[in-house]
This record gives C-alpha cells, structure tokens and sequence, in this order.
C-alpha cells in the first residue's frame, strides 16, 4: 500500500530543494559564466573593460557562427564534424576568386560580392551531400560528415596549393578588421575611420562586422529555433524519430535542409574568418571543429537529440572564448590551460546528468 | 558504505569549478621590471629552448618575461592570445614566432595601433624583409637564414653520398615561411650536384607519426633511396624512426633540420649522420636585447638579425662549444 501511494506521489510532489536544483541545472552555465567574469575581472587587470569584451566577441565570432549551424543539427539527433574543414574550404575558395578578380583588376564591391557568392555556392554542396548522405543513405551522422571532413580538407589544401592565399583587395580587411564607430577623447565621434591625427592608443573602436554578424546570426537562429515551424520540426526530429514521422513531418527533407543549414553558416564563418586574416586558409577552421560542438553541449544541448537552445550555444561559446582570454591575460602556464575546457565540458555533462536525474523522479 | 548519488555527483561538480579556478593561484604578479610578452609557435623543444635564451637575457637586464604558447600552429589559435596581451594593457615590448605569413598581418598591426613595439622571432611574416618589403612595421625579423640551411643540408648529403643517389625530403605544412625556405634552399643545393635526384617532397602537418608512416611507404616504393631530410623536429624524428624500423640505419642516411635531444640520440646511434642545430636560445637573447635597446631609445635595430648554424656530426658533438647547442625540452 505504502509503495504504491508513493508512486502517485512521487509524479506530483516537488520538494523546494528539488526546484532549487532544478533551477540550477538550468541556469548554471549563465552562472559560470558570470562567475568566470567576476573572477577574472578581479584578479586580471584590463580584463574588465570595453576593449578587451570585444576583443572576446570577435575572437569568438567564427566559433559561434559555426557553433549555431552545429546547434540545428544536435538539437535534431545528429552531429557535423565537417564543419572546420567546409569553414576552411569557404575561405580558400573566396580568397582564390578575389584574389585572381583584384588582380585583373575589377572593382572591389563586384570582387567582394562574387567571391562570397562563390564561397557560399561552394559551401553549400557539403552540407547537401551530408543531407543525402544522412537522410537518404542512413549513413550514421558521425561517420558521413567525418568522411566530408576529409573531402573538404583535400579540396580546400588543392586550391590553396596548402598555402595562406593572399593578396586580397583592400575591401576585405577594411571589412573584417574596421569599426564602424571610433570614440576618443577630446575628440567628436567619427565612423569607419579613427579620428585623424589622433593617438591610436586612446582610440576605442566600437562594433566590428563580424561582430555584427555573430550577433544577427545568433538572433535569426533564435528565431527560427523557437518560433517557427522548422525550429520545432527540428526538436520533433531529435526528440523522436518515429513520432515526428507519424506526426507528418517530412524527416528526410528536413534532416538535409539541417546539414545544409549547418553547412552554410560553417561557410559564413569561413567568410568571417577571411575579412578579419584577410586571407584564405586550409586551415581557418581546424581548431574550432571540437569547440563548436563544446559550446553546444556546454550550452545544455544533449548530444541525444531533443534539447538544446541558441542561448545556450552561445553562453557555451563565450565561456570557452573569456577561459582562453582570461587565463592568458593572468599567464596561466600554458599546460593548464590546455586541460581547461575539457574540465568544463565534463562539467556540463554531469550537470545535465544532475538534472536528468531529478526530471525522472 | 560509498553509494554514487547525487549529493556527490554535485560535490564533484564545485570540485571541478575549483579545479578549473585553481589554476588562477599560479598567475604571476606582474612587477615593476618592463613586461616583455613572448608568443611561441607551439609547444616543441625548439621554442622551450628559444625561452630559455630569452629568460637569461631577461634576468640579466631586468625584464619581466611572460610567455604564452598556442595549442596547436594555426593563426585562429595564436591571434586570441595576442589579443589577450594586448588587452591586460601593460605590455611594453613583443617579441613571438608568426604562424603564418600571410594570416597574421592583420593580428599584428593591431599590436603597432596599441603602441607596443614588437619583432618577430625564426618567422617572419610577408616576405621578412622589414626594410623594403610589403610589410614594414615589425621591428626586425631574428632567425637563422632558412635557405642556406637547406643548402647545407643538401651538400651535406651529396658530400655523405659521394655526389650521387636519390633523395627524399620530410616537410611540416607549405606555407610556413621557415621551412618553405629550407626545401627551397635544399632543392638547389641538390641541383648543383648533378648526379643527385630528389624523388619527392611530403608534408606531415607537424605530427611526426603521419611523418613516419609516409616515409615508410617512400622507402618502400623507392627501393635505391639513400638519404633523406627531415626540414624541423618532428620530420626529423620521423624519418629517423622510419629508417630505424625498415632497419635502414647507416644505408639511408637521414639529415636533421634541428637538435633536439631525439635527434641527437639518433645521431649517436648512427641513424641520423647529420643534425644541423639553429640557435634559438640566441634568437631569444637577441629579441630581449633588441626590446631593451628599443625602450631606451637605441632604436636603430637592424631590420634583419641572422643567427648562425652549428653542423652536428658524430665527430664533434662531444665538443662543448658544439653540445651547448642541443635543444633541451626543459625549461629551467
């Protein structure tokens, strides 16, 4: 009798020290974070000002525009390993476009324009073949995309000869590298030039394109991930397979429009990557493959499909980019920092693991 | 008795977040000597042994020296880090190894808007020649002249070989500008000896495993090969154990960009016949010399140092004059 009355009980009854821990779970990458912040806003100086927060965002930028196309795909059940190399391979191939326009010699905005039209043509067809690879062979989602991995990298090192191409029109660095307001003392406000004649020490530049872009970025996928039908057909994929087939959902369409989707802001991230180096390279986005998918997972997303927000992704993504920064700026031994990461990702697994804990009873 | 529940599953997780802020606690305080940031390439005894003559030099003059080291050699890894120097705001001086000659253009005319003076150490970045060339803002550009060392490499070969025989060379990644340059210099060093033949160039991406595996495979299809060169440290040890495991040692002579301690064993052995040390230690000492003038306005730094070589055979490698210039993988 006792066990059975504890049963009905048990799917009702919520201790407050039940709801305090689910809170937390919930919130606790929020308050890592902040509390990274705090802690190296004390201990290191420059840390807690405008310049260096920025400084954090840029160098953040690529990660987290790969980090949000990554975020569609988990969030469906799946993963793309391809993406460090199709950022790579974007790269390379508007670098070699505009270098080869700017060099016979057409006008930069047309050079500028077709080489990003090109970048993303090209980086669209990754992202259609892991699709058809996934969706309509079955392929296991880990294995197809480690094996575009490896085309990607192998067309990206052909174009580029395995060199940083070079020779860009100025359009490029003006760009990626500009800000688009410059604030000094004693001086008025100028745009997209620095005061002239003025200490570039003093001057603060304010906003960056790919700054810009991160930011749009994060809140269209915010948007489409919770409030249209694709961000929810997307949960549906990830949460179950078989009901969101049941429930009309055309499941093989969808998982290649999210591969494709992923693909292309890996692409946009390789654009990104080559306004601010001002060149293209095989290589842009090898180190940001496994923290892309970090900053998801970090973010609360279960590598199991069904969970997961854009808000998330990118609280993952700043946490990892203020621990790179921070440790620097405090001259961390190098080693220590290496393993820094890794310890937080173990982190946000046991947290989720926490929490699921306290879900199931 | 100990059960896993969720009390611990928490414990452990404030234990991690110690952990992770633990670290912190090493931080160094920075003192009133000028602060002198160094950014290495990667972590390799060539670097470890570049700091080291830089340290000398700082405690000699009084320098506060704060070395960062990237990951992995990529411009995405290496540019946050000279961000982040340049954010704490109290650098007075920079000296690193750029990555990449085209990449990191942008990344450092950052440190120049911020005022911070700084030249580059064994890469260069552009074309390295600070004076007349495309790029112009470094201070001066201190390493060893990459093309005569492949040069050397080459003649040394065709000298062990007796001026004939084919050859094969172990590569990092194209686009580094040091080792582009010593492949470069080797190249025409073995098209001044006529009866030499390179059958090939390979790249290991740095990893000296794939180094190996690649130079297995040459030795497999290239029945006649008799020497190799290995362009840094990890081609170097690759080639060198690939011969040592094909049970090569002696018949395919191997020459060694680099003296690390690995390398010097091989030559020991008898595996390597050559290993041709940098000085980076002198390039440290240089670059903290070179800062320490600047500041004190001494600013007519030659725009270009070259270091000098020290040719390792089996000869001479107990000499002291020669021995001090093994790479050790410690730093003190």
């Amino acid at each position: 009798m006792a066990a059975i009355t504890e049963t009905q009980d048990m799917s009702t009854a919520t201790t407050s020290r039940q709801m305090l821990l689910r809170m937390v779970s919930r919130v606790w990458a929020w308050l890592f974070l902040g509390m990274l912040v705090a802690v190296f806003s004390v201990s290191a100086p420059g840390f807690f000002t405008v310049r260096s927060f920025q400084n954090i965002g840029i160098n953040a930028s690529e990660t987290l525009i790969v980090a949000l196309g990554q975020t569609f795909v988990i969030i469906a059940g799946g993963i793309d390993l391809s993406v460090g190399f199709v950022m790579g391979l974007v790269s390379v191939v508007a670098a070699v476009v505009m270098r080869a326009l700017n060099l016979a010699g057409y006008p930069q905005g047309l050079v500028l324009l077709v080489g990003v039209v090109a970048g993303l043509i090209i980086g669209f067809i990754p992202g259609l073949i892991n699709g058809l690879l996934i969706a309509r062979l079955k392929a296991p989602p880990f294995i197809a995309t480690l094996g575009m991995l490896g085309i990607a990298k192998c067309f990206a090192f052909l174009l580029s000869g395995g060199q940083t191409v070079g020779r860009q029109p100025d359009i490029v660095r003006l760009l990626g590298n500009s800000y688009f307001i410059y604030v000094a003392p004693n001086e008025p406000v100028t745009f997209f030039n620095p005061p002239p004649g003025a200490d570039l020490r003093s001057v603060l530049g304010v906003m960056t394109l790919p700054l810009l872009i991160m930011i749009i970025t994060a809140i269209v996928s915010h948007f489409v991930l919770a409030h249209t039908r694709f961000g929810q057909h997307t949960y549906a994929l990830g949460g179950s397979r078989d009901a969101s087939l049941r429930a009309g959902i055309d499941v093989d369409l969808h998982t290649m429009k999210l591969y494709i989707v992923c693909a292309l802001l890996a692409s946009l991230g390789g654009l990104v990557w080559t306004m601010r180096f001002n060149s293209g390279s095989p290589i842009a986005g090898e180190a940001l493959m496994l923290n892309s998918v970090a900053a998801v997972v970090i973010g609360g997303a279960s590598l199991f499909g069904g969970e997961g927000k854009v808000m998330g992704t990118v609280v993952g993504a700043f946490i990892m980019a203020v621990l790179y920064t921070g440790l620097v700026m405090l001259n961390v031994p190098p080693f220590w920092q290496f393993g820094a990461v890794g310890v937080i990702i173990i982190m946000a697994v046991l947290v989720d693991q926490a929490q699921a804990g306290i879900a199931r009873r | 008795m100990f059960r896993w529940n969720r009390v611990w599953q928490w414990t452990l997780i404030v234990v991690l977040v110690l952990v992770v802020l633990a670290p912190t606690a090493l931080a160094e305080d920075p003192a009133k000597k000028p602060n002198f940031a160094f950014i290495a390439g990667v972590n390799d005894p060539f670097y470890i042994t570049m700091q080291r003559g830089a340290q000398q030099a700082a405690d000699l003059m009084g320098v506060n020296l704060i070395v960062q080291i990237p990951e992995t050699w990529n411009a995405t890894v290496q540019t946050p880090i000279i961000d982040a120097m340049l954010s704490r705001g109290d650098i007075d001086f920079m000296f690193l190894a750029p990555v990449d000659k085209e990449a990191m253009i942008e990344p450092l005319k950052r440190v120049v808007d911020a005022g911070i003076p700084m030249l580059t150490v064994d890469t260069f970045i552009g074309d390295g020649d600070y004076a007349n060339g495309p790029v112009t803002f470094p201070l001066s550009y201190i390493g060893s002249d990459n093309v005569e060392g492949g040069m050397i490499a080459a003649r040394a070969l065709a000298e062990a070989l007796g001026g004939k025989g084919k050859v094969y060379v172990q590569n990092v990644k194209p686009g580094i500008s040091t080792t582009d340059q010593r492949e470069e210099g080797f190249k025409k060093g073995i098209a001044e000896a006529p009866g030499m033949e390179l059958v090939g160039v390979d790249y290991n991406d740095d990893d000296a495993g794939k180094g190996q595996a690649q130079t297995a495979a040459v030795l497999q299809r290239e029945p006649e090969l008799a020497g190799i060169f290995g362009t840094n440290v990890f081609s170097a040890q690759a080639a060198a154990n690939a011969v040592k495991n094909a049970g090569l040692s002696g018949k395919v002579k191997v020459v060694a960009f680099d003296a690390t301690e690995f390398a010097i064993q091989m030559l020991k052995e008898g595996t390597v016949d050559l290993v041709i040390a940098q000085k980076p230690a002198e390039m440290g000492f240089f670059a903290v010399e070179m800062g320490m003038a600047y500041l004190h306005g001494y600013v007519d730094i030659p725009k270009r140092i070259p270091t000098g070589y020290a040719v390792i055979t089996r000869d001479n490698m107990d000499d002291p004059e020669i021995s001090k210039w093994f790479y050790t993988g410690q730093s003190d």
